[in-house]
């Protein structure tokens, strides 16, 4: 029991003491340049998080964060690497804007059919390095990170030239806005915050349940812990990989859709890529340990993190780079936390081994 | 004069070439020793950077090659630290610390320069260039072998130490081994851990070199981000290359070439599409082979 405590308290606690690090690394990097760390960090979480227009910056910030997360944490937690969720996401974005723009019925139901194309093309962009891994073993590291390259090279073509917005003085690379009838409701025009949130933070809950209850679930966990096990014990292995992978993509589609149905209302050239929500989700789905719900937690605390970098470097000229460090440096020192885990497991190998594996079935 | 154009063709495949194939050359000796190193792409990232900051202050071609292998040696003995001394685990060092020094050297390049997306000009030197005089009786050959820096001519010369160190060497025979068996190499009295650490040092020190050449070789200068990639087409060219330091050359030339190509066809066909062909190009090349290999395996 104590060991249940410890492990607990392991899991929780670890990931607060790097934010301390981490935080407090940032405060050196501050220092080192000469800016006073306790102002700046008061003014970067009393705006991201207690001022009701950075509130709201946050969170609609943190709906494609923590969708792109869990895409993440549900490839890595089976032994899928995709880094590829970047690229997966410019399609999905440009594939649901072009649905929406050329789409002839502006009607609210276009706009779910806009997410399933979103999202049918997410997951194929994640289909071809599983299928590149699974008939000619090529790395699916390698090949997902080539992808988001060429990817995002490929979309931003589209808004360079063919559906580039001819309105206003023609500079911004960028389509033309998507019907109001497709938007997601906002609550105020002066305030971010709309109801996309909510159905990211539930879809988020939705797929916490399903990972956790479902046998597809299950035996992508026991995938990811050992692959030859799982396959020995009669886990489809293949079938788990290409379906893993592909709710992963489709997860990357959504969260694009989210962006531009819920706060850009266009496709705007480097979206995905100058905003980096895919390697901030990644982030926090590393500091949370592959567990959705946390992931959603630390999502948003990277996201207003960036957005209070961004407030600093409007109002001292800080760079804004500074919440990339903090937040980089937090997973760093979370990743010696498996470490910890690591040695904990094998100090307590001794006792039963049942009750471990019960304890692993309880997470 | 279209020969010439091919010469010219020839002559940027080998200076794209020469930053992978020093990544390729770290990425080998870590994958003999059995180490997953991810961050080459940070370590070339940060050596760059480096290269650059001394070469604005000091305007000298030998310290800020001192400064790049600096920098990346410091960035591959935290990533020694935290991946073989601390076990943490490979894939999430390596992409952390990739985006650290993504994010890092935005970050220095403001408050050191006071400049957003690219440092150039302030009169840096560049890598001293060798002309090989004797070859000017044929303009196609002098074309092709013009202007290249001394760091070019430097990284055939390693590929082939290389090569020696690991096939020739008892400490590479002894790399080699901790690679295939860790324990076994243990118990013989390797010390396998240090093995593991130093070559990933030494992968830095590789890496710093192709972050030099990556931003001094040509035009002297930095571009945030400016790596786009290579580290990872370099881990491409290394597992092509079987992990061998000669085959290297060969695969980190034709990634050379694709680069190349893709900056010579820009002329002809819009950007956006001749930017995608070396990653595309990298995706065909690792499948191919592994269609090979796979094939090969069924035999």
């Amino acid at each position: 029991m104590t060991m249940k405590c410890n492990r607990k308290f392991v899991t929780v606690a670890s990931p607060f003491f790097a934010i301390l690090i981490g935080l407090t690394f940032g405060a050196a990097v501050m220092i080192a340049v000469g800016t006073n760390p306790f102002s700046a960090y008061r003014q970067m979480f009393s705006k991201s998080f207690f001022d009701i227009y950075y509130l709201g910056q946050t969170l609609v910030k943190s709906a494609p964060i923590m969708l792109s997360g869990v895409a993440a944490a549900i490839a890595w937690r089976a032994g899928y690497i995709n880094l590829g969720m970047q690229g997966q996401m410019c399609v999905g974005g440009l594939c649901a804007t072009l649905v929406a723009l050329f789409f002839p019925v502006k009607s609210w139901w276009v706009t779910i059919l806009c997410f399933c194309v979103g999202m049918t093309a997410g997951a194929i962009w994640a289909l071809i390095p599983t299928y590149l891994d699974y008939k000619f073993d090529v790395s699916i590291i390698i090949c997902t990170l080539m992808m988001n390259y060429a990817t995002n090279f490929l979309t931003d073509y589209f808004v360079s030239a063919p559906i580039k917005d001819t309105a206003g003085d023609g500079l911004a690379m960028q389509s033309p806005q998507i019907a109001e009838a497709l938007r997601f409701y906002r609550f105020s025009p002066k305030n971010a915050m709309n109801t996309s949130v909510f159905l990211s933070i539930a879809v988020v809950i939705l797929i916490a349940i399903f990972l956790k209850k479902s046998k597809f679930g299950y035996e992508s966990k026991m995938t990811g812990l050992n692959r030859e096990f799982a396959r020995y014990g009669g886990i489809k292995s293949t079938k788990i990989m290409f379906m893993t992978m592909a709710l992963s993509g489709a997860l990357c589609g959504f969260a694009a859709c989210i962006e531009i149905f819920g706060a850009r209302y266009r496709y705007v050239n480097a979206m995905f890529t100058s905003t980096s929500y895919s390697w901030t989700g990644l982030m926090a789905m590393l500091i949370a340990d592959y567990n959705p719900i946390m992931t959603m937690v630390y999502s948003i605390f990277l996201a207003g993190l960036a957005i209070g970098g961004q407030a600093l470097q409007r109002s001292v000229g800080l760079p804004m780079q500074i919440s990339d460090i903090i937040q980089c440096s937090i997973t760093l020192f979370v990743s010696i936390k498996l470490l910890f885990n690591f040695q904990k497991l094998k100090i307590n190998k001794k006792p039963n081994h049942l009750e471990r594996d019960e304890e692993v079935e309880h997470e | 004069m279209n020969s010439l154009y091919f010469a010219a063709i020839i002559n940027s495949t080998f200076r794209y070439a020469t930053p992978v194939l020093f990544a390729a050359l770290g990425s080998l000796l870590c994958s003999r020793g059995n180490v997953f190193n991810v961050a080459l792409e940070g370590q070339m990232l940060a050596a760059a950077f480096a290269a650059i900051v001394i070469n604005f202050y000091t305007k000298n071609m030998v310290l800020s090659i001192l400064a790049a292998i600096c920098a990346g040696l410091l960035v591959s003995s935290v990533v020694a630290l935290f991946q073989i001394k601390l076990k943490a685990h490979d894939m999430v060092v390596g992409t952390t610390i990739n985006l650290f020094i993504q994010s890092a050297t935005a970050f220095l390049m403001q408050i050191v320069f006071g400049s957003r997306g690219m440092v150039q000009g302030h009169g840096m030197v560049s890598l001293t260039k060798i002309d090989l005089n004797f070859l000017s009786w044929s303009p196609f050959l002098y074309r092709a072998f013009e202007n290249l820096s001394i760091l070019d001519y430097a990284s055939y010369i390693i590929a082939i130490i290389v090569y020696f160190y690991l096939f020739k060497t008892v400490r590479g025979f002894h790399l080699r081994s901790v690679g295939i068996r860790y324990n076994a190499a243990k118990s013989l009295g390797i010390n396998s851990q240090k093995m593991q650490m130093n070559v990933v040092l030494i992968s830095g020190i590789l890496c710093g070199l192709g972050g030099v050449s990556l931003c001094m070789g040509g035009v002297t200068v930095f571009v945030e981000n400016m790596t786009a990639g290579r580290g990872f087409i370099a881990m491409g060219a290394s597992s092509m290359a079987q992990a061998h330091p000669i085959m290297a050359i060969f695969s980190s030339l034709f990634f050379g070439a694709t680069i190349s190509l893709s900056k010579t066809l820009q002329k002809v066909i819009n950007s956006y599409f001749t930017e995608t062909f070396p990653y595309i190009c990298t995706i065909l090349a690792i499948t191919i082979y592994g269609a090979i290999s796979k094939a090969k395996k069924k035999k």
